[in-house]
């Protein structure tokens, strides 16, 4: 792990866990429905503050906290054009399926590469430390995956090239 | 058919919906006063600084930041005086400095990180700085200081 | 002094919990729309009864110790009032439910008989109370509503022992003192340190909480001289009105939801930190004394603790989606970034005997300033017996930050 990255992740997951204290809120504007508040917004007293942590301009993390849920949102690091399609390719594969993923949000917040939207009803369930490990490892792996994607496509590009322009060779 | 009226938000007719100014109590002082006493703080933080003193540079700073709309100018002005207080801390001074602010300095100073992250262009700057000052923070005054950043709408 | 007393009634969240008078029972509402009733068996508890009525989650059950009444409220906007009566044709002993006639139009969040229990409170997101009373011509409950100066959903409710006055913590960051007088019910009160002349629906106090967060909690002192609330910015206050004092407890740890008054110096309140708390202190100043979760006994006691369901060691966390969420979790758990416990740690279990917030905390033992033993229950489906008396303290705000730094941030 390397040193820079360390209190970058240190920050999201003290932040997750003061964020992650839900608990279950009727909606005061709709009888009997009992929804997200944070994708609702329409009440304000509920909503808190948003928190971002940014490591850099590239690399930053939203969380918007509310009465009963939070939605966190990763701007993963995107630095040429082979990472940009790389991440769209992984977090579009992610989003398609994210009933699997449970707390995964379909459609990322504006400005942000994926988006999870943890509710009371998560945290209920599951133990919240949990939760809180599962977002940090994704985002530890999110960035590695890309990065192995990348060397990985760069190498069979070479191969390609290699035994194509092997053709001329002769 | 006309089906516009489907989209009429009537929500916001309803007179016991809480607004966004009635969630906090509103800073008594007038803006020009803000901005006043902001400036005068700066210049107290500077020989507070050049004497060696940061715990009583940053208690200063974070004493009666300005929050609420119409003194962005303040707002701005104390964020740059907090930041150059926290760039020119040694990493290592940083423990004991938290831990000598008061709890509400510290719930203030744990509002001016999160406001720093948030602004763009800022991270490339002292993202780091500002990630190592959160961590010392969160150390020192626990995680109940950052549900205090979130529940806290005199957002500075 | 013996340690905690651990029933583990399910693996799915408690939402309420309330005991009978003789503590042989105890009603809970487990996070779905029906009561069930535990009774206790030797060391174990044995679901006996389940009142089904209600057609959304149950939020709150309270059960009248004198008269032997529940009452419960639910999302469903209604509240039921619960009634032993034998069963004409069988003869057997059932609870029988009689509708509340609310007037609220959102969900009732939480309802509270009053001292006498002639009365009750239902909080709603209605941004209303309703105070019940019952009407012996029309054989139901009549409710009248408490609105001004009420902005959001009331979170809590909490009765004055004189039986009139009413706190109540809400959603737009206030606690507040309400006269519930129904002038067909109550006599004319004794002046309180709360005002003289009380007719329905006068504001004796009003307090913001310190850094804009929730009140998830109120509670009167038991002489009722003393208000406590704790709030969604991890913090508790206390208020003296004939003061006029007002202390803070800023928290380092995560908010208290729930609180209730031991003593007229001490107060138990718990939360998202899942475990109790104990403060102290009187008109000079109050301060966090300690925690009856002893960290340090866990390990050891931790055997004899999942013993008591009979279940096997890991059972305890064996929910279906707690599985699924493993199984998508489990590569590589052990060796985390920022995380303060040393690599190679795969706990899952963390250090306090509740594994998930505390929602409710209430006297168990003991009359009322003299309490000597509370129950809590949370969201994992644990039921819990404390002795108030032995109380861990906690060095200073280093040791206790370091604690919540293993238990939290693990």
């Amino acid at each position: 792990m390397s040193n820079v990255l360390r209190p970058y992740l240190a920050a999201v997951r003290s932040t997750l866990t003061a964020a992650l204290t839900l608990e279950d809120f009727s909606s005061q504007v709709v009888e009997r429905h009992n929804k997200p508040e944070v994708e609702v917004g329409v009440s304000k007293e509920v909503l808190l503050n948003p928190l971002t942590i940014s490591r850099n301009e590239n690399e930053r993390v939203l969380i918007e906290p509310s009465i009963n849920s939070i939605r966190l949102s990763i701007k993963i690091k995107q630095a040429d054009e082979i990472e940009r399609i790389l991440c769209h390719k992984f977090t579009r594969f992610m989003m398609q399926r994210a009933e699997s993923f449970i707390v995964l949000r379909r459609k990322p917040v504006k400005g942000y590469d994926i988006s999870f939207l943890i509710t009371n009803n998560h945290t209920d369930t599951m133990l919240k430390h949990k939760i809180v490990d599962f977002i940090i490892q994704f985002m530890e792996e999110v960035d590695k995956e890309i990065s192995e994607m990348k060397l990985s496509l760069n190498a069979r590009a070479r191969v390609v090239a290699e035994s194509y322009l092997a053709a001329f060779n002769s | 058919m006309d089906v516009n009226f489907r989209k009429i938000d009537i929500d916001q007719y309803d007179e016991d919906v809480l607004n966004e100014e009635e969630l906090y109590e509103p800073d008594r002082r007038d803006p020009s006063q803000v901005l006043n006493d902001t400036k005068a703080k700066s210049a107290a933080v500077r020989s507070a600084l050049s004497k060696g003193d940061t715990v009583g540079a940053l208690s200063t700073v974070l004493d009666q930041a300005p929050y609420g709309p119409n003194v962005e100018e303040a707002k701005n002005l104390n964020l740059q005086t907090l930041v150059s207080i926290l760039n020119t801390t040694k990493a290592t001074e940083i423990p004991g400095i938290v831990k000598a602010l008061s709890t509400d300095a510290q719930d203030t100073l744990m509002k001016y990180l999160y406001k720093g992250m948030a602004l763009p262009g800022w991270g490339d700057v002292s993202g780091s700085v500002l990630l190592g000052w959160h961590e010392k923070l969160t150390e020192a005054a626990g995680v109940g200081c950052i549900v205090r950043a979130m529940t806290d709408r005199r957002t500075v | 002094m013996s340690g905690p007393e651990v029933f583990p009634l399910a693996q799915i969240p408690i939402t309420s919990h309330a005991f009978n008078a003789d503590r042989s029972q105890v009603a809970v509402s487990l996070n779905s729309k029906d009561v069930t009733i535990f009774a206790r068996q030797g060391q174990e508890w044995k679901a006996t009864e389940t009142l089904s009525e209600h057609d959304k989650v149950i939020t709150s059950i309270d059960w009248a110790p004198n008269s032997n009444r529940i009452v419960t409220a639910s999302q469903d906007r209604n509240a039921y009032v619960w009634q032993q009566t034998s069963d004409p044709q069988t003869g057997n002993t059932i609870w029988k439910p009689t509708l509340v006639l609310l007037r609220i139009n959102r969900a009732a969040t939480y309802v509270k008989w009053s001292p006498n229990e002639d009365k009750f409170a239902v909080a709603s997101g209605a941004r209303a109370i309703a105070i019940c009373s019952f009407d012996p011509e029309g054989d139901w409950w009549v409710s009248r509503l408490l609105k001004k100066p009420i902005r959001s959903t009331v979170l809590s409710v909490d009765w004055h022992p004189n039986n009139v006055l009413l706190a109540a913590g809400s959603a737009d960051m206030k606690a507040r003192v309400f006269s519930a007088f129904i002038k067909d019910v109550d006599k004319r009160p004794a002046p309180t340190v709360w005002g003289e002349k009380l007719p329905f629906n006068t504001i004796c106090g009003e307090y913001t909480s310190p850094s804009g967060g929730w009140v998830h909690s109120v509670g009167f002192s038991p002489s009722g001289d003393v208000l406590a609330f704790a709030s969604h910015d991890s913090s508790i206050s206390i208020v003296y009105p004939g003061g006029p004092a007002m202390y803070t407890i800023k928290m380092p740890s995560l908010p208290l939801v729930t609180l209730t008054w031991t003593a007229e110096d001490s107060i138990v309140a718990a939360g998202h930190d899942c475990q109790p708390y104990v403060f102290a202190g009187n008109q000079g100043g109050w301060d966090l004394v300690g925690t009856l979760d002893d960290p340090h006994s866990q390990k050891s006691a931790a055997g004899g603790r999942s013993g008591f369901g009979g279940g096997s060691p890991v059972g305890r966390l064996n929910s279906a989606a707690f599985n699924t969420f493993r199984n998508a979790d489990s590569r590589g758990i052990s060796s985390l970034p920022g995380s303060p416990i040393s690599p190679g740690s795969t706990e899952s279990e963390l250090f306090t005997v509740h594994q998930n917030t505390i929602t409710t905390v209430r006297p168990y033992d003991g009359a009322p300033g003299a309490v000597t033993r509370v129950s809590t229950s949370g969201m994992d489906g644990k039921l819990v017996i404390w002795n108030v008396g032995s109380v861990t303290p906690i060095n200073g705000v280093a040791g206790l930050t370091a604690k919540i730094a293993g238990l939290n941030l693990k």
